[in-house]
């Protein structure tokens, strides 16, 4: 399903630069993703996809160019001056709460219950009424298929059920925009299937969705577009039928070239 | 030698224990309230107050408790303020425990994974929220077994306060010594009481360092 | 106090308390290698296997977790004499020191051993070699550089315990202090300074042991 071209911009990334010590990451990375849109990015190891991710939430500073998610800066703001200031804490904290987050360790709060994972964020950060955050987290671990897991603790349960309910976690904010950073990377094999069908049924609610994935079937089948990295800079980007049939540079045709089929291959 | 003298003498030695059992409930308690609110301070506050912090646990685990104990005793009055060996001897002991406890929750805080606190900031969480929903719980279970045995070592070092004059149990031997010269008997049994107040706490902590230590 | 005399104040004072540093510096160049050897002969029944003996140094080392050094201490300084046995104060404070820390130290050598994986046994004696060979050659040099660290720790605490020889009359640095203050009036900062030399000593020998694990580990690691 196209997304129009009028839809409006929920995050834009212009010109993003970072770098880790003398070493440069991001290298004016520029893109914008539209409501209800999927961007999937690509590209090899250590291109920097993980760290422009970290960035759209502010887990990174960095130090050149903007980010906005539904409109507001994410970081930084610039001073009557035109001088960066960081934001304060408030800030930060409340743009974060727009953009929710996979990580590719789940990182389930591990002295709390799946369903006291879910409920976390809206009832310590957004001060929601207790009983509907409930209901709307068991709703959200019965989409997830974990709701039968709602009273246990993650120790307990497998990589892909761990993955589903940071998903669940992660929808409980009602977020605007949701980042997926390799999620079904760290998973063994056959669990990876049930984490891509979570995630495609939320791209066909309308989810806006920036994934970054090693899972081409999932670019090819999902994705509005797909963004190509390498060496911390966009190198190509378009429909992922024409991009990903017919690359326009040496570098995305051989990583796609290198995509071990198996990979590919497979399914949700 | 005859044990005689011993059990003549324990009603006296169980009022030492009491003693004893007290200053070491009071100096744990209180060093490891101190200790909890420093290293938690220290691990989310500024440069200067690290530093502070750092100087306090590094001054205080290099020197022997019992010197710290006679620079309480000798500083107090020194400067006005006229307290008993026994108080001086517990605040000393508090400071003192406090610099070890602060160790331990600064390292058990260190200990919590990077991706726990990832998580809890993506999810839009402030410093107090994380530190009260996620920091603080997950480091608890990693500084029990730590605090567990700075608390042993703190019982054992109630003791050091006869040295400085504070009636508790060792000191409590040492005078029944001195009216019976049963110097063999008395302080054996004094090793037995106090290892009666101790192994439990060892027990514990070694079942806390086998069952906290591994995530379940 | 008048802090602007505190120079005048140490000179006055640290030539004695310098005397007691060095009776501390003697008593824990006694103890902290007598611990070590104690330490090592108490870990050899657990390595072997020795039911007997390792119940009873298991025994021996949960008296001495459990039970405070100073009372230790007394045992042996007041107690033996009514068994006939006469030793001398630095005899005694030395000899309690070593057995308490002979049995924590025993502790971390073991765990040290332990911790070196059961794989290293395999491999060893898959490549023919003998029970005795596999130890000394595999798993006793790895398991020197896991306890390095914990038995420095270790021998700092002994060097602080030190400080309980003063209870039974060994004029060592806390006792100068104390001895000091009551005798010649002196003010509470001469503690000040006992702390401070406290401190000097533990820093140092920290530092120490640090750079000497350091190339330790770099020569077998
Ligand atoms: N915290 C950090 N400190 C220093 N360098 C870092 C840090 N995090 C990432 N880097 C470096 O930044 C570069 C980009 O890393 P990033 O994790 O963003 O790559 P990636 O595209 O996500 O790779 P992968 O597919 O392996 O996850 C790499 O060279 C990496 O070594
Ligand atoms: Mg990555």
């Amino acid at each position: 399903m196209p997304i129009p071209a009028g839809a409006p911009i929920v995050v834009s990334v212009n010109g993003l630069v970072k770098s880790f010590g003398p070493h440069r990451v991001l290298n004016g990375v520029s893109f914008d993703v539209r409501r209800g849109e999927v961007v999937v990015v690509l590209g090899p190891s250590g291109s920097g996809k993980s760290t422009m991710l970290r960035c759209v939430n502010f887990l990174e500073t960095f130090e050149g160019g903007t980010i906005t998610v539904d409109g507001a800066p994410v970081g930084y703001r610039s001073d009557g001056q035109g001088r960066r200031r960081m934001l304060d804490e408030k800030m930060v904290a409340e743009n974060r709460e727009r953009v929710g987050m996979v990580f590719q360790s789940f990182n389930l709060f591990s002295h709390r219950t799946v369903l006291q994972n879910v409920m976390m964020g809206p009832v310590s950060v957004q001060h929601r009424d207790k009983s509907e955050v409930r209901k709307q987290a068991l709703e959200l671990l019965e989409k997830v298929g974990m709701a039968e897991k709602a009273d246990q603790y993650p120790a307990r349960l497998s990589g892909g059920q761990q993955q589903r309910v940071a998903i669940a976690r992660a929808l409980a904010m009602r977020p605007a925009v949701m980042l997926f950073d390799e999620a079904t990377s760290a998973l063994d094999p056959e669990l990876v299937g049930e984490v891509l069908r979570v995630m495609r049924e939320l791209a066909t609610e309308g989810m806006t969705m920036v994934v970054v994935t090693h899972e081409m079937s999932f670019a090819r089948e999902v994705a509005d577009r797909v963004i190509f990295m390498d060496g911390g800079a966009i190198v190509e980007q378009g429909v992922p039928h024409e991009i990903m049939a017919n690359p326009q540079t040496e570098r995305f045709r051989s990583f796609l070239g290198t995509d071990r089929p198996d990979r590919g291959a497979r399914i949700a | 030698m005859s044990i005689s003298v011993l059990l003549a003498n324990l009603p006296y030695l169980f009022q030492g224990a009491v003693v004893t059992l007290w200053l070491a409930f009071i100096v744990v308690t209180a060093g490891t309230l101190l200790g909890a609110i420093v290293g938690t301070i220290a691990s989310g506050g500024g440069r200067i107050l690290r530093a502070i912090v750092t100087a306090y646990v590094f001054i205080f685990r290099g020197i022997p408790v019992l010197v710290v104990m006679f620079l309480g005793f000798y500083t107090f009055p020194a400067l006005g303020i006229r307290l008993s060996a026994y108080a001086a001897v517990t605040i000393s002991m508090i400071v003192y425990v406090g610099a070890f406890v602060t160790e331990a929750v600064r390292g058990a805080i260190a200990a919590v994974p990077a991706g726990q606190v990832a998580a809890a900031k993506s999810l839009g969480m402030r410093r107090l929220t994380m530190l009260r929903e996620v920091v603080l719980p997950q480091a608890a279970r990693l500084a029990i077994a730590p605090i567990l045995n700075i608390s042993l070592m703190a019982i054992k070092q109630t003791s050091y306060a006869s040295v400085v004059g504070a009636w508790e149990l060792s000191f409590a031997a040492r005078e029944i010594v001195e009216r019976t010269l049963a110097a063999f008997q008395i302080f054996l049994g004094v090793m037995m009481i106090y290892f009666l107040i101790c192994y439990p706490i060892s027990l514990l902590a070694n079942f806390c360092e086998r069952k906290l230590s591994f995530d379940h | 106090m008048d802090w602007s005399q505190f120079g005048s104040f140490a000179a006055r004072y640290l030539p004695q308390l310098w005397n007691g540093m060095l009776v501390t510096i003697a008593v824990a160049a006694l103890a902290a290698p007598t611990a070590v050897a104690i330490g090592v002969v108490l870990t050899v029944p657990r390595v072997a296997g020795w039911r007997l003996l390792s119940g009873f140094v298991r025994a021996y080392i949960e008296v001495m977790r459990n039970t405070p050094l100073l009372v230790q201490m007394y045992l042996l300084f007041f107690g033996l004499p009514i068994l006939g046995i006469f030793w001398d104060e630095i005899t005694c404070g030395v000899l309690a020191v070593s057995l308490q820390h002979a049995a924590f130290l025993s502790e971390l050598i073991r765990s040290g051993i332990a911790a070196v994986s059961p794989k290293q046994w395999e491999a060893g004696q898959a490549i023919g070699m003998r029970r005795w060979a596999v130890f000394r050659q595999i798993i006793l040099p790895q398991a020197a550089i896991k306890v390095m660290a914990p038995v420095s720790n270790q021998l700092i605490v002994l060097v602080k315990d030190t400080s309980l020889v003063s209870a039974i009359g060994v004029l060592d640095l806390t006792l100068s202090g104390k001895v000091i203050i009551e005798r010649s009036g002196a003010s509470f900062e001469v503690f000040i300074l006992v702390a401070a030399l406290y401190l000097i000593l533990t820093s140092v020998i920290g530092a120490g042991f640090r750079i000497s694990e350091a190339r330790f580990t770099r020569r077998l690691g």
